[in-house]
């Protein structure tokens, strides 16, 4: 019993141990056939890779059969190309002939066999890199550019033509990482442009036949540019320094010219400006020196004033009712129609106080002082043009106001409807302002406020002392003007107030106001003696009547003309403190002489035409 | 590769058409001194060079077309496999020397003489190509006009050849006549692929001799020009 189990024990023993031993006794694995090379079509080499060797030493034997023969022999050479691989030298070479080859693993236990591979060594060659290959630079015009010249690898043999090889070349930047190659053709020498001074650069060259594989590159060659900046850079010196002169010439330029590209770019913004007014002190708040700095010396007119030096002529301005009287922008200024609004939708206007001749009353019946003030104000920002009334595009600049005295308005004028004096007008100019206190003028400062009189009719607000002056409106005919800042004044009618001379004129129309926009314009219309309200037809005078206002000139002097002619203008205006005349001038002429010393000459007229005036009315207003 | 090849086209035709010329007049001004045609005549360096020109291009237009009927006609397992299909090349049997130094060994009129067999073993088939080719479904246009030119290009070799051996070894020699050439089966192949393959095979063939060609006249250039290099390379 105990011998059975030791038998069984050996057997068992015998049976394991040798799969015990080893990781597993097997054939070799299947070798695999590489690749096979020839360097110069006249010997080759093959590689294989073994597969597992199944834990026993393998050997491995390569075969070859000819195309031609069925006799396979066995590889010549297995050491000279190194481990796993077979050289086929001269002799056993033949091209244009396909090999047959297969290798053989074998072990102990059993050989494999691997895939035949079918070569033929024309198809299979890959030269060794070119050799000797030398990088010079040379210079084409004083430009640098390398010169790459090589040999082919010394076993191809070139020369009797049994290979023939194409080259390659590839350059690049030592810093740089992209290649730039080109290709050589069979030449043996190439030549590379473009260089960049100063800096070394990498070459290599490598060939192939005109069928098979590219050989390696070759060894790399360094060579450096020598620095050829100076000829680049002188180039761009001259550019620069050109350019720098021409950006100072532009430069000098803009600052000769800055100002007038200012205006260009910025325009000023136009803001208050009068003369005397200082904006700081408005600023700080201090109201009381602000405005003694606008209060004239000489205002109000002392009594060494000849009343009759004030006399303000007054304005009758026609303006047709049925255009609608705009006041607008000096400068928009035309063919001063007034348009006769018999309805007050104007757009612009902030009518307010002024629409309603009761407000205007209140509103005028106010202390003048501040709202003169403002006035003067307002004034003084409105560039002094052009005023006249424009119905044609209606618009009408403010005219000048004509600030009739109360009582000669309500004694001679109010009652009388015949006349008309609408001479209002009102200095508007900072040096003139009528103040109040004389109460002979008829202000409005109400419409100071830029308000648009009401239509169609002339208002004038009385100073404080009089506001019932105001009633024109009623008396419906009795025209005032409004004052606009420059116009009225413009006439120099500054001392007119208190010199309104009596109107004498004759019968004329009447020019209404129908409103005061809030730019200080006065709309005007132009009044028909009978003539309601709303309907009247614009009625020119006939004649000889300056109905036309024909600007306001730089003193607020209101330039009239004549209405009738387009070349004769008379402009009547202001008169002189004696007497109720009219003056007429060409309208290129100005009342230089009939200005009250106190008045700013003004000596052109700057109006347009087109203002309907009352010549009458523009007369010199009676003074009393 | 193609603009290259028809760029060189033109260029070999601009070079080759003195020789043409040549060609096309009889080649033997001396027999025929009752013709008012002048001669023009070459030079056997200039004619040997622009022959080798001629078999350069060959050769690689010929490979062009190979690679392009393996990409679209072969199946990809086959396309190894050469002369697997049993098909052998037509020219086996031609003895051709087929290493370098067995090449070196033999002499110039040995060269020019197989070179001569070579070029006029293939016009035959060649011709049959292009029949075979025009069979296909979507063979590319490329593909039969570069087969088209190869075989013209080759009788123009031929004759090239032929004037070479000639001034060279003073022999007079017949250009090709069809009859001769017995070693073309034209057997229909029964299907598609055996087809193929046959083409193929005429394709790789025609590559390998058209190298032949090349190889052999430029060895025979070098002993023209530098008789004592070319036969000690090893």
């Amino acid at each position: 019993m105990k011998k059975v189990v030791e038998v069984f024990l050996l057997f068992l023993l015998l049976v394991f141990t040798p799969h015990a031993k080893g990781t597993g006794n097997s054939p070799p694995g299947k070798p695999t056939l590489n690749r096979c090379r020839s360097p110069e079509k006249e010997t080759f080499t093959c590689w294989w890779e073994p597969g597992s060797d199944g834990g026993l030493p393998t050997t491995f034997a390569l075969y070859y059969r000819k195309e031609t023969s069925e006799t396979v022999y066995e590889c010549p050479d297995y050491h000279t190309a190194g481990k796993n691989s077979c050289f086929f030298n001269k002799n056993d070479t033949s091209i244009w002939v396909n090999y047959n080859i297969t290798v053989v693993a074998t072990n102990a236990l059993g050989s494999t066999f691997s895939d035949p591979v079918d070569i033929d060594v024309v198809y299979i060659v890959k030269p060794n890199p070119p050799e000797r290959v030398t990088v010079i630079v040379l210079e084409d015009k004083s430009w640098p550019f390398l010169r790459v010249s090589w040999e082919p690898p010394h076993k191809a043999d070139t020369r009797s033509g049994w290979i023939t090889l194409v080259y390659q070349i590839r350059v690049k930047l030592e810093q740089e990482k992209d290649w730039e190659t080109h290709h050589a053709g069979q030449q043996k020498m190439f030549n590379v442009f473009s260089l960049r001074s100063g800096g070394t650069y990498l070459v290599q060259v490598r060939c192939k036949p005109d069928h098979g594989f590219w050989s390696e590159w070759s060894s790399t060659s360094y060579v450096k540019v020598p620095d050829y900046f100076h000829r680049e850079k002188s180039v761009w010196i001259l550019i620069m320094v050109f350019s720098a002169f021409i950006f100072l010439i532009l430069t000098w330029l803009l600052h000769m010219n800055s100002h007038s590209l200012k205006h260009c770019i910025l325009p000023p913004v136009p803001g208050p400006k009068i003369k005397g007014f200082d904006n700081q002190l408005l600023k700080n708040g201090k109201s009381e020196e602000l405005f003694s700095a606008l209060v004239v010396s000489d205002f109000p007119p002392t009594t060494s004033y000849n009343y009759e030096d004030l006399l303000v002529e007054y304005l009758e301005v026609n303006v047709p009712e049925e255009q609608e009287l705009m006041l607008e922008e000096n400068k928009d200024l035309h063919d001063g129609c007034l348009k006769s609004e018999c309805s007050t939708s104007d757009s612009d206007s902030g009518r307010g106080s002024c629409d309603s001749h009761t407000l205007l009353m209140d509103k005028c019946g106010e202390a003048k002082e501040e709202e003169r003030q403002t006035d003067q104000e307002r004034m003084g920002t409105e560039a002094e043009d052009m005023v006249s009334p424009d119905m044609s595009s209606g618009r009408v600049k403010t005219w000048p106001s004509v600030f009739s005295p109360l009582p000669q308005y309500s004694s001679n004028t109010l009652d009388e409807q015949s006349s008309l004096e609408m001479a209002k007008q009102h200095y508007l100019s900072d040096s003139q302002f009528l103040p109040s206190s004389t109460s002979s003028y008829l202000t409005q400062p109400g419409h100071g406020t830029k308000e648009a009189l009401g239509p169609s009719y002339w208002e004038f607000c009385l100073s404080n002392k009089q506001p019932h002056l105001l009633h024109p409106q009623t008396q419906a005919r009795q025209q005032l003007q409004a004052h606009s800042d420059v116009d009225i004044s413009s006439i120099g009618r500054k001392q007119a107030p208190a010199g309104l001379q009596s109107p004498l004129l004759r019968p004329t129309e009447y020019v209404e106001v129908q409103r005061v926009n809030e730019e200080d314009m006065v709309h005007l219309q132009p009044v028909v003696s009978g003539c309601g309200q709303n309907n009247c037809s614009p009625q020119m005078p006939q004649g000889e009547d300056y109905s036309k206002v024909k600007g306001v000139d730089s003193d607020n002097v209101l330039l009239l003309q004549r209405n009738m002619m387009e070349e004769d203008r008379c402009p009547c205006e202001h008169q002189e403190t004696n007497g109720v005349k009219e003056n007429c001038y060409t309208s290129s002429t100005v009342t230089t002489t009939q200005k009250p010393t106190a008045m700013p000459v003004q000596d052109e007229m700057v109006l347009g035409m087109n203002g309907y005036v009352d010549t009458a009315t523009m007369c010199i207003l009676p003074t009393y | 590769m193609h603009i290259m090849t028809v760029k060189q086209l033109g260029v070999w035709a601009i070079l080759l058409w003195p020789y043409l010329l040549t060609v096309s007049i009889p080649l033997d001004c001396r027999e025929e001194q009752s013709s008012l045609s002048r001669c023009p005549s070459i030079s056997q360096e200039k004619l040997l060079d622009r022959v080798i020109q001629h078999a350069e291009l060959i050769y690689r237009v010929s490979e062009e077309s190979c690679s392009l009927f393996e990409e679209m006609f072969v199946p990809f397992p086959l396309q190894l496999q050469r002369n697997q299909a049993g098909y052998a090349c037509i020219t086996k049997a031609l003895p051709i020397p087929s290493s370098k130094s067995e090449i070196q060994q033999i002499s110039d009129k040995w060269l020019l003489h197989s070179v001569l067999m070579l070029v006029q073993s293939w016009i035959e088939p060649l011709v049959y190509l292009q029949t075979t080719m025009d069979r296909y479904d979507g063979a590319p246009e490329m593909l039969l006009n570069k087969t088209k030119w190869v075989s013209e290009k080759l009788i123009s070799l031929e004759q090239g050849v032929v004037v070479l051996i000639k001034k060279m070894l003073d022999e007079g020699m017949m250009t090709t006549t069809y009859s001769e050439q017995g070693l073309f089966q034209y057997d229909v192949p029964p299907e598609m692929l055996e087809s193929v393959m046959r083409d193929y095979t005429i394709l790789s063939c025609f590559k390998k001799d058209a190298h032949k060609m090349e190889i052999l006249l430029k060895l025979l250039k070098c002993r023209q020009t530098d008789t004592y290099n070319c036969y000690i390379l090893y």
